[in-house]
């Protein structure tokens, strides 16, 4: 027969992901479990590109693709999409986030202080190798400070807005149930802010840092001081329908306030997300920063930073060039060849 | 209200795989794009098990219309058996028990990339169509929002313009697929990548087509009987792909857009490009009793 | 998770309100059948807690109320469900869109008789030459309003519903009064 089957297709769809499946093996629960406890920080990327915090079913996602990120967040973001919305949780103010870690790179000191948390700023990046000989490579205790610093801290950029320093964002008293959310309604441009934000928020932590480094590197037109890094718990309030709010527990968040100063004042640019990821958090508020009058087609401008750092869009759009295109490719080559054909000298006709 | 009222008991998985919400929003957007022929209406494109680019525009519209008796065909490049559309297919049919059909005849509901059937569509069909970028004037001006504004203003001329200039560059469009058309005599849309053989197809049509984008999040239509006509000069006409006079060296047939299959002697053979079509005059050449519908081109050419 | 999932009945009555209402809309004047009569299956169909509603029928309202939809003024909403029509003015404040986002011009659902009353010609996508039809029930100047106000692609679309008979009228129709 002269065409290939339908079953043929269906079979080598089949057969090819049986293949990439079968490089992981047995996925079980104590796998997950494995996943989660020893890369909580790739859990935390995964659930901020996902927009979903869940640790168990990031650290599934993880184990399911193998560790295709891209795939990973692909599989969550397919899971969200579908899941009813019970809630809108109460907005988190800045001074009620439960802080692990806040650093300013603006000020010596700040009030409340700079608190260190964990990090592998200060860590000497040498591999453990004696691990791979069979050496358990322990942590070392951490030692208590005397006096513990407090777990909610003002912002930064509160103190400055006191000093007439910087002129906070107007407060936005929407309630939150009206708040827009990008994932349910498209994306227009100019952006609302909550769009924006929450793009950010959403946004693959790669494609953010190529786009903030940019800006930073000179493409863009501030430059950025990093006001104000932190990685925090905040609990999550919701009302049951009786009336009562409670919480629903605590989800570990990053922000970051970077800062440039424009005349008088200091400008303020800001990002944050699910999880703590750092380097995200300050690109996406560089790019935050940078946007304001930024020119149309600029790495700055809004439009172009929120379309290609969409880590689902971009990379999918990346991989279908793989599948095949030969109808068009087909249309062009006629569109050449006639065009070709016409330039070619015609034969005189014969006197 | 109450949150019994807003919320049913947890499924693993809703009917056709999007939530009630996800479908009511892509319906009240589509009824827009019906409304509005050509012009593309956002949406919020929610994510699907399948990666964005891979006809993600598409399947949300399917499995919003898609019910237990819809039956069900997905190409790709013309091709029921290529990898996408049976991944496509057998997806469609796993979250809603719907049947599936290679037969454009039996289809209900068709969804496609980059062809249209060489049969006919009825009134009763409903086309499909993924759409990679939905802005023919991208090419002119890749941000979106200006883009936007010159849909608005019917500000055309610079996609004139671009055509103007490939030929007095190359003597002719050099428009490959998604041939850039005006629909309803004010918007003008891609078709999507289509070839340009299968453009006059839309044009009072007696189906309903229907185009989605879902990494680009827009929808547009193009109803039954509504006007699409490629945008050409008065002087030069609008040319499909000179593949009317090209045979299916396997199965005889002619007249009809074909894939070029390139030879080891530097030659070319050509086969049908719609694979059920193509599967359908070899099973006539040997000799099976085999129903073809009316097609669009007849000897070659557009009837 | 691998066998289908089956549709609910309300997904199965959203669905078919659905099919009647696209093929309503794409071929304008063609009477299709909702699976119920009223307006109920089409709230079902297009009507959640992320669009904005108005709702002139108090009978309706509980049902519209219950989906969560934002009730809205006129001009704010996506969705108008009219009952019957009294006044031609009443199209006034229906939103139309902008030029830059027709999509804002609004859904409008009025209750009508089908098939008796005057006489019109449609024309216009979805139909291939000219469609006629008769809708009884509307005010005095209800379709010389509708011209005066729509400014394609701005402009909203009609269903009109009579019992379960519905039947759409999109900006794109031109409507010609015989």
């Amino acid at each position: 027969m002269a065409y290939v089957a339908t079953r043929g297709g269906e079979r080598a769809i089949e057969q090819s992901e049986r293949l990439y499946r079968a490089a992981m093996g047995d996925i079980t629960e104590q796998r997950v479990d494995e996943v989660k406890a020893a890369m909580p920080y790739l859990i935390d990327r995964v659930m901020g590109e996902a927009s979903l915090y869940d640790e168990d079913l990031a650290a599934l996602a993880l184990a399911q693709t193998g560790g295709e990120l891209f795939e990973a967040v692909l599989a969550l973001r397919a899971w969200r999409t579908t899941q009813p919305r019970l809630q809108v949780a109460a907005p988190i103010a800045q001074d009620q986030l439960f802080t692990h870690r806040r650093i300013s790179a603006a000020f010596k000191d700040i009030p409340g202080g700079q608190v260190l948390g964990p990090t592998l700023d200060y860590s000497h990046r040498i591999l453990a190798t004696d691990v791979l000989n069979g050496a358990t490579y322990a942590p070392e205790k951490v030692e208590a400070a005397d006096k513990p610093s407090s777990a909610y801290q003002p912002s930064v950029a509160a103190w400055q807005a006191e000093n007439d320093l910087l002129d906070l964002p107007v407060p936005d008293d929407t309630k939150p149930e009206d708040i827009p959310d990008v994932t349910r309604e498209p994306l227009l441009f100019p952006s609302k802010r909550a769009h924006t934000l929450q793009s950010l928020a959403r946004s693959e932590t790669g494609g953010a840092l190529a786009l903030g480094y940019a800006a930073m590197r000179g493409y863009g037109q501030a430059h950025p001081t990093v006001n104000e890094l932190r990685l925090a718990e905040a609990e999550i309030a919701v009302t049951h329908p009786n009336g009562t709010t409670f919480s629903a527990g605590r989800v570990k968040v990053s922000q970051a306030e970077v800062v440039s100063k424009k005349g008088e004042k200091l400008e303020l640019g800001f990002a944050a997300t699910l999880g703590w990821n750092e380097v995200k958090c300050i690109s996406a508020a560089t790019l935050d920063l940078n946007s304001k009058g930024a020119e149309k087609g600029s790495a700055t401008e809004e439009e172009f930073y929120l379309y290609h750092t969409e880590g689902v869009e971009s990379s999918g759009f990346c991989i279908h060039f793989k599948l095949p295109h030969y109808v068009t490719f087909q249309s062009s080559l006629d569109a050449m060849r006639d065009a070709k054909a016409k330039k070619s000298p015609k034969p005189e006709p014969a006197q | 209200m109450s949150l019994s009222t807003l919320t049913k008991d947890w499924e693993p998985m809703s009917y056709g795989f999007l939530d009630p919400s996800a479908k009511r929003e892509i319906r009240r957007k589509m009824l827009k794009a019906v409304a509005v022929p050509g012009c593309q209406m956002p949406y919020a494109s929610r994510e699907v098990p399948m990666a964005r680019g891979w006809g993600t525009g598409g399947l949300q519209v399917s499995l919003t219309l898609i019910n237990p008796e819809t039956t069900v065909k997905v190409i790709d490049q013309g091709a029921d058996d290529s990898v996408n559309a049976a991944s496509i297919r057998r997806f469609l049919a796993r979250v809603s028990g719907a049947p599936t059909t290679l037969d454009t005849l039996d289809a209900d509901l068709i969804q496609s990339r980059h062809r249209i059937p060489e049969e006919k569509l009825r009134e009763d069909q409903v086309l499909v169509l993924q759409v990679p970028n939905p802005e023919p004037l991208r090419p002119v001006q890749p941000n979106m929002s200006i883009a936007r504004q010159m849909h608005a203003d019917a500000d055309y001329g610079r996609m004139w313009l671009q055509l103007y200039e490939q030929i007095v560059r190359s003597g002719r469009v050099m428009q490959g697929a998604s041939y850039p058309s005006m629909v309803n005599g004010r918007h003008v849309m891609t078709p999507s990548p289509i070839p340009r053989w299968d453009v006059p197809k839309l044009h009072m049509a007696k189906h309903l087509t229907i185009l989605s984008a879902g990494r680009e999040k827009r929808i547009h239509a193009v109803p039954p009987f509504t006007r699409v006509e490629p945008l050409v000069f008065d002087d030069v006409p609008y040319k499909v792909e000179e593949h009317g006079d090209l045979t299916c060296v396997r199965s005889g047939a002619k007249g009809f857009f074909m894939n070029e299959i390139p030879q080891g002697d530097g030659s070319s053979t050509y086969e049908i490009s719609d694979s059920e079509f193509g599967v359908k005059s070899i099973k006539q050449t040997e000799g099976t009793d085999t129903i073809f519908g009316e097609t669009w081109y007849k000897n070659g050419e557009m009837s | 998770m691998l066998s289908a999932p089956l549709p609910s009945v309300e997904e199965t009555r959203a669905n078919q309100s659905f099919d009647a209402l696209l093929n309503a809309l794409s071929r304008p004047g063609q009477i299709r059948t909702l699976p119920t009569a009223g307006e109920g299956s089409i709230v079902d169909a297009l009507l959640d807690r992320e669009c904005r509603v108005f709702c002139a029928d108090p009978t309706l309202l509980p049902q519209v109320l219950e989906t969560g939809a934002m009730i809205a003024e006129l001009p704010d909403a996506d969705l108008v469900f009219f009952g019957p029509v009294q006044d031609a003015e009443a199209l006034l404040s229906v939103a139309q869109g902008s030029d830059l986002y027709p999509d804002d011009g609004a859904t409008v659902v009025v209750r009508a008789p089908l098939n008796v009353g005057s006489k019109l010609r449609l024309t216009g996508p979805g139909i291939e030459f000219h469609h006629d039809i008769k809708i009884a029930g509307l005010p005095t100047g209800f379709w010389h309003m509708r011209q005066e106000l729509i400014r394609y692609p701005m402009g909203f679309d009609l269903f009109f519903v009579d019992g379960d008979q519905v039947l759409g009228i999109p900006r794109s129709t031109k409507v010609e009064e015989l």
